[in-house]
């Protein structure tokens, strides 16, 4: 019996790591080629989740065509935000790339604050259906993000490597001034980043809204273990994200088999700091020279 | 709320607030180390006045140690808390490099607060301590509120001609070389993971005594006042101020405290335009900083009156 519950605890923390590889990919992805931490990524998370959230119940959109123009959406604000904020000031390094994109999360995080105020948000969708796999339980809703995450990965993957598309993203994220030389776009190439990462961001957004009630400071909790897994990863790395996910994921949620569950958030740092100590770059770094 | 009252409250909690920005200032600027979890050793020294100066526990109360101590032991255990957290947060992660030491740094912060969150025993979890034990000030005559706006500004005072010394001093200047070149700091013999240590450590010390101050202020110590943004609004004042002026930092925090109180004094009729309020406060810090880093008008300041001279 105790094996039991042990391995429905292991079951949510594969759900729970599937929805952190998907708020996460984006901002490796950011990180990668842009070079920068982007704080604000978890607030565009938010910006997904509240606009899927409005199309859903105020205008009664189905939740597809919601989630759809929310992921949109998301995509083409992260790119406005990049060019407008970010472009300008990246001649100063990226410690103040990452000093204002906290002040782009407080702002876009105090606009959303601003529009909905504070109480609790659900969608209109049908209740979750939950089926039963060896005794083991899981719904409908969490089947569906461990196959976006997949899904996700897998088409990122190929992207990345079969496209053209994607080489030069590729290039672009190890050598600029090269890929320039070499006749990539550079605009071309730091546009479908942005649009990629912030569509990410929506569609983790979007997962959010499914499967948790929403709360407008949602995205401030997330962006925590965002960056835990980030660091795991080792800063800019993409599958390694998938490993490091899955890891903080199942050890928080099984975390709360022997211990209090509020201390989940607090046992992804602990992770982290773990293998700091022990891997200073993180899990894909190269031993440091 | 009148205006004697308003400029006692930032006063008292922008000269608070300034020493975590001086001791940023002395960790980044000077020693090149992003420290994203400032607030912890705050909340340190916070909780250690109180843990010392608490009476025994009695009726609901779940904390374990209340000594019951007189307040001025209280202060020098929050100095000793705040740099025995530094220790042990500093000797794993000032070896990693800067995006990396700023993310533990705040892992640590937020694991911290988590562990005051759900450990009752430290401080009665989210209720926190109430009643924080005060000094008496009757016996110089002066108003408790003025009294604790002269401590905030003595601190914030001491804390400044001790770090403007320290920088001044041989000391200083090989702080100033790693931070310009680590390479050449180390071929002249300079040992930079101690240096490193030992400014992170010098600077955790005001931040520990701020912190026991601010329980005395506020007579409650809880999570919910200790969290990141704390420290974000440090960095944006330290931003603000400019890197390297330890006057500019100073002005910038009671500016942006000042902004914040007068905001906060505003009544107003509903719930929902408080909380719209708020969230446009939210928005004006944001875009202040985003406008500050991109033109960067302090720094322009500088460069043009260096060309004068």
């Amino acid at each position: 019996m105790q094996m039991m519950v042990f391995m429905q605890f292991l079951l949510g923390g594969v759900v729970t790591g599937c929805f952190l590889i998907l708020a996460t990919i984006g901002f490796s992805l950011t990180r990668r080629v842009e070079g920068f931490l982007n704080i604000n990524h978890a607030e565009m998370l938010g910006v997904g989740a509240f606009v899927t959230w409005t199309l859903n119940t105020m205008l009664d959109w189905h939740i597809v065509p919601s989630a759809l123009v929310a992921i949109i959406v998301t995509a083409f604000g992260g790119l406005f935000i990049a060019r407008t904020v970010y472009d300008p000031i990246r001649r100063l390094g990226p410690a103040v790339l990452l000093i204002t994109s906290v002040g782009v999360a407080y702002v876009v995080g105090g606009l959303v604050d601003a529009v909905y105020g504070t109480g609790i948000f659900t969608l209109d969708i049908p209740l979750a259906t939950t089926y039963r796999f060896f005794g083991l339980r899981i719904t409908d809703y969490q089947m569906m993000v461990v196959a976006l995450a997949a899904l996700t990965s897998v088409s990122l993957a190929v992207f990345l490597n079969r496209t053209k598309m994607g080489l030069a993203v590729r290039a672009m994220a190890a050598n600029p001034e090269l890929a320039a030389s070499r006749g990539i776009d550079v605009r071309k190439t730091s546009r479908i980043t942005w649009l990629l990462s912030s569509g990410l961001a929506g569609l983790a957004g979007v997962m959010l809204a499914v499967i948790a009630t929403l709360s407008t400071d949602i995205a401030f909790h997330q962006i925590l273990k965002i960056l835990a897994v980030a660091i795991l990863a080792g800063l800019g790395s993409l599958y390694t994200v998938i490993l490091s996910g899955l890891m903080i994921g199942i050890a928080m949620d099984i975390s709360v088999f022997w211990i209090p569950a509020g201390y989940r958030p607090l046992i992804a740092f602990a992770v982290v700091i773990l293998v700091l100590l022990f891997r200073p770059d993180g899990l894909a770094g190269k031993r440091t020279s | 709320m009148n205006i004697e009252q308003l400029t006692l409250a930032i006063a008292t909690y922008g000269c608070l607030y300034a020493v975590m920005t001086l001791a940023l200032n002395l960790q980044y600027a000077r020693g090149g180390m992003i420290n994203f979890g400032v607030v912890a050793y705050f909340a340190a020294g916070a909780y250690a006045y109180a843990i010392v100066t608490q009476e025994a526990p009695s009726g609901l109360d779940q904390y374990l140690v209340g000594l019951d101590w007189p307040w001025w032991a209280g202060v020098i255990a929050a100095a000793l808390a705040s740099m025995a957290f530094a220790v042990l947060t500093g000797w794993p992660t000032l070896r990693l490099r800067g995006e990396y030491l700023a993310l533990t740094t705040f892992a640590f912060a937020e694991v911290f607060h988590s562990l005051l969150l759900n450990e009752r025993r430290i401080g009665n979890g989210s209720v926190g301590m109430a009643n924080v034990e005060q000094p008496d000030f009757s016996w110089i005559g002066l108003d408790e509120r003025v009294a604790y706006a002269f401590a905030a500004f003595t601190l914030m005072l001491i804390t400044m001609l001790v770090f403007r010394r320290i920088l001044a001093s041989p000391y200083g200047r090989a702080m100033d070389v790693i931070h310009d070149d680590e390479m050449a700091a180390q071929a002249i013999g300079k040992d930079i993971q101690r240096i490193r240590f030992e400014v992170f450590i010098i600077s955790a010390v005001p931040v520990g005594v701020a912190g026991a101050l601010f329980a005395m202020i506020t007579t409650l110590v809880a999570p919910s006042l200790f969290t990141a943004e704390v420290t974000f609004f440090v960095w944006i004042a330290l931003v603000l101020g400019g890197e390297r002026t330890i006057i500019g930092v100073v002005a910038a925090t009671l500016a942006l405290v000042g902004f914040q109180e007068l905001v906060r004094s505003i009544h107003f009729e509903t719930v929902r335009t408080a909380q719209i309020a708020a969230s446009v406060e939210h928005i004006m810090t944001g875009l202040i900083f985003i406008m500050i880093l991109r033109w960067q008008p302090f720094e322009r300041f500088r460069t043009r009156k260096e060309a004068a001279e």
